[in-house]
């Protein structure tokens, strides 16, 4: 504690400057957090309170009246209404599939690219990439739609060379969904190779070598090895576009607009247009609130992974 | 099968997936040099005539040099008042670790967790009630507010490494606590500083949503003007798309090439350190 207690004498000519509470190990806490803080409340604080009081009203701007209490029938609404349980079902699904395939094909590339310190242009290579998991999902979108464009886009003339005519990936119902999720896997496909890439450089040297020594085979390599040492990378990695994917709105809202019908519509785009299209802000409020919930509990997750590997990682 | 040619072949595969991967984005670049005709051209056209007409084009047109100068302007500006204000809130969670310090972590993290949309009904309303839409300074600071949970998470990574017995030494050599926070531990969480500034600059360059409700005609940005743009009169008008987009995601490659290091600490909210 030898830093807290400033001399007695200079104590007293700290009273008489004002600015030497900067210096105070008391308050000296308060004060950097409370650029923060104020922040926090401003900007999150309130809207939130105001999001969740708005939950219980009915309030809509195309009507032009005034908000009216009307306890949880907006939840009930959402509860009863099926194309909320569609989008909320077809985002889970794009969740699912679109994860997983690029976990699998993240950490195929990740083994492919674990020798690849000696590549010529190495930083080049990977800028190209990591470059998907960068840009905007707006503009990838927008280019991806001129890429799906049955008349003149690149793709449809592979397929068309291929013998394959007339298919408007993003026009039809049936290929649509496929055709944003192939996207999404280009998107972030790289992010999961990086997170393999990381497990991998996580893993000792020695270890590794031990078990070469060893002759255990390559499956049991994996297993003990690798991932007893790269795992909590990975599934941070996981989870993280996990909670990422949930959020799909930018990237579909450019492509199709939820369209055609209702094929792409994923929750948070629902609630976008819900929200600004249809200008229903109780009704889009409450289904706020709600996803408000499902994300404080992958966050749970996410920290209940952090602190396991936090313990143990040991010494 | 010589080592040496087994090491070609690797290393011909690894840079035949890198360019698997960009080849969507090197089509756009690619069009973007193409007239309008070539663009639409049947079968797509991979030998052409390069032409600059479209960026002159582009740089003439009335809202152009406004939406670039706001992207930058906004970008810039959220992100340094974040850092600023992340760094002090960081160092105290790291040091003194208030009772509620894993509760505010906690809550700052959710934050960004949440869909966008969610995040946006409510603070759409205060700022049409306070006035504030279509206010640069409302939006950069909505933008600030959104980039301080990675930055605490970030920086509080970096604070908690370097050991408080630089901080003991130079307050029992009579320095201040101002003078712990920025000549003693500041220095050495650059890398920190650096990685939370490079990808609080990417998100807010990169988003459109906030902007596209709470902001208006004075704070247009790029992001904003392309998903606008390519519905405005009827069919979408590729080439102004191809080389907007070709301009737009010109700095965040670049920043991926020159901080390649920080890109792990940058994409997991500083949760894995390394470098790849």
């Amino acid at each position: 504690m030898a830093e807290a207690r400033p001399a007695p004498g200079r104590a007293a000519e700290a009273a008489f400057r004002p600015w030497a509470v900067l210096n105070d190990r008391r308050f000296l806490p308060v004060i950097l957090l409370a650029p923060v803080l104020i922040f926090f409340i401003i900007w999150n604080t309130i809207p939130t309170l105001w999001l969740l009081g708005l939950s219980f009203n009915n309030y809509s701007l195309t009507s032009g009246e005034p908000p009216s209490f009307i306890g949880f029938d907006n939840y009930i609404s959402i509860f009863n209404d099926p194309d909320t349980w569609g989008s909320l079902s077809r985002t889970l699904l794009f969740v699912v599939l679109g994860v997983g395939i690029e976990t699998f094909l993240g950490m195929l590339l990740g083994f492919l690219f674990w020798g690849s310190t000696r590549l010529p242009g190495r930083r080049v290579a990977l800028t190209l990439l990591f470059a998907p998991m960068i840009l905007t999902p707006v503009a990838s979108g927008t280019f991806f739609r001129f890429i799906y464009d049955p008349t003149f886009g690149a793709l449809s003339s592979i397929l068309r060379a291929l013998g394959i005519t007339g298919v408007d990936l993003l026009g039809d119902p049936d290929t649509a969904y496929w055709a944003v999720l192939a996207v999404d896997v280009w998107m972030w496909t790289p992010f999961l190779m990086l997170m393999t890439l990381a497990a991998l450089a996580s893993v000792p040297k020695a270890e590794l070598e031990a078990a070469a020594v060893d002759r255990l085979p390559w499956w049991q390599r994996l297993r003990l090895v690798i991932f007893h040492h790269g795992k909590f990378i990975l599934i941070l990695g996981v989870l993280l576009r996990t909670i990422d994917s949930f959020k799909t709105m930018d990237l579909v809202l450019q492509m199709t607009k939820g369209g055609p019908g209702v094929t792409t519509n994923t929750v948070a785009l629902q609630l976008f247009r819900r929200a600004f299209e249809g200008f229903d802000l109780g009704w889009s409020s409450a289904l706020a609130v709600l996803l408000l919930l499902i994300s404080i509990a992958f966050t749970a997750t996410f920290i209940f992974v952090l602190n396991l590997r936090r313990e143990r990682a040991g010494p | 099968m010589s080592e040496r040619l087994r090491q070609g072949l690797y290393h011909l595969i690894l840079w035949l997936v890198a360019l698997l991967f960009f080849s969507p984005v090197a089509w756009i670049v690619l069009c973007s040099f193409k007239t309008r005709s070539d663009i639409l051209a049947v079968p797509p056209k991979l030998v052409f005539t390069p032409t600059i007409a479209n960026y002159l084009d582009l740089f003439q047109r009335e809202n152009f040099l406004l939406e670039l100068r706001n992207s930058f302007t906004l970008s810039i500006l959220a992100v340094v008042i974040a850092i600023v204000v992340s760094f002090l809130a960081a160092f105290c969670f790291s040091r003194f670790r208030p009772k509620a310090t894993d509760f505010l972590m906690f809550l700052l993290l959710s934050i960004r967790m949440l869909p966008g949309a969610a995040v946006i009904v409510p603070v759409y309303l205060m700022y049409v009630a306070f006035g504030w839409k279509d206010d640069l300074a409302g939006l950069t600071l909505f933008y600030a507010m959104f980039s301080i949970p990675f930055s605490v998470w970030i920086l509080k990574g970096f604070i908690d490494g370097i050991s408080p017995r630089f901080d003991e030494t130079a307050l029992v050599n009579g320095g201040s606590w101002f003078h712990v926070i920025f000549k003693v531990v500041l220095p050495q969480v650059k890398p920190g500083l650096i990685a939370a500034f490079i990808f609080n600059l990417i998100f807010v360059w990169n988003e459109f949503l906030f902007n596209f409700i709470i902001g208006g005609r004075t704070t247009l940005t790029i992001p904003v003007a392309l998903a606008t743009g390519t519905y405005s009169e009827g069919g979408v008008d590729w080439t102004f798309v191809s080389t907007l987009t070709t301009v737009y995601i010109l700095p965040p490659i670049l920043a991926i090439y020159f901080f390649q290091k920080y890109l792990l600490v940058g994409m997991t909210f500083g949760t894995v350190r390394g470098e790849v």
